[in-house]
């Protein structure tokens, strides 16, 4: 698994992109597209399970006191409801992952959204710019290739 | 002679072939053992915070099923445990796999001389 980065960093090498040739390029090229689109997808992921997150936190806004015995649909499948009444608005059932579910107070739940929704915008962030950073690279490669191209075209023109 | 090295250079593709094929699925396993160990955390974190009034539920296919705080603990403690010596068993793996593709490529760069060699020298000699 290798590591590309701007920084000089312990454990890699410095590579002067001016010394490799077109094929190396090419292939350093195809890595770095591999791994944004890597990032790309984990970042929309990331957004969903954001989103989730926010909106089971909004959800908690409309659960106070004065909606207790109110009445609710509850879905038996995707296509079919009953009735029923709200008959208890102090607590929750929240899925903590790996098959957990704990029980908590609107409250305890909601600092438990906002505690996950923090998280993974902090994901987002970290992901953000060491993917910010790896385009940069992607591009400068570019450009690199296009001077070598172009090179090489004048020096064929130069000989015809 | 020819034939000889020919088979000897294929045979040793398959088994690299083989030993690649390991490697890449050794390499998934270590991913998704990172995101399990990852997942387990974010729980034991979860049932750190508890106080120890809330109930806790395991679901279990599709029902859930009460459990004491100190046994989801224990449970979740066990399962970081197994999957902490389940992510170093694989990076041994890993290692040793990457050495033995090493190996192969090697064997594999002198077969392909050899087989050059014997290529060239009937060549001359028709």
């Amino acid at each position: 698994m290798s590591e590309i980065s701007l920084t000089e960093q312990p454990n890699m090498f410095q590579i002067d992109l001016n010394q490799l040739d077109l094929q190396q390029l090419t292939m350093f090229k195809q890595q770095l597209d591999q791994s944004l689109s890597v990032f790309q997808d984990s970042l929309q992921s990331l957004k969903i399970a954001q989103n989730k997150f926010q909106e089971s936190n909004d959800c908690l806004d409309k659960f106070t006191p004065d909606t207790k015995g109110k009445d609710i649909l509850v879905p038996l499948t995707g296509s079919m409801y009953v009735p029923g009444k709200l008959i208890n608005t102090e607590n929750v059932l929240i899925d903590i992952g790996t098959g957990y579910f704990a029980e908590k107070t609107i409250s305890e739940a909601k600092e438990y959204f906002k505690r996950r929704v923090s998280y993974v915008t902090e994901q987002i962030e970290h992901i953000q710019t060491i993917a910010q950073e790896k385009s940069k690279i992607r591009e400068i490669t570019i450009d690199i290739m296009e001077t070598k191209l172009q090179n090489l075209q004048k020096d064929a023109a130069q000989r015809a | 002679m020819i034939e000889e090295v020919r088979k000897k250079l294929e045979t040793e593709l398959d088994k690299f072939k083989q030993v690649q094929k390991d490697y890449h699925k050794a390499v998934a396993r270590r991913q998704i053992l990172g995101s399990q160990l990852n997942e387990n955390n974010v729980v034991k974190e979860e049932l750190d915070l508890l106080n120890p009034g809330n109930e806790i539920y395991k679901l279990i296919g599709p029902i859930l099923i009460k459990q004491e705080l100190i046994e989801a603990k224990e449970n979740v403690n066990k399962r970081v445990e197994f999957i902490l010596s389940e992510i170093k068993r694989t990076e041994d793996l890993i290692t040793s796999l990457d050495k033995k593709q090493e190996t192969h490529k090697e064997n594999l760069v002198k077969f392909q001389q050899s087989f050059e060699q014997a290529q060239s020298k009937s060549m001359k000699s028709n």
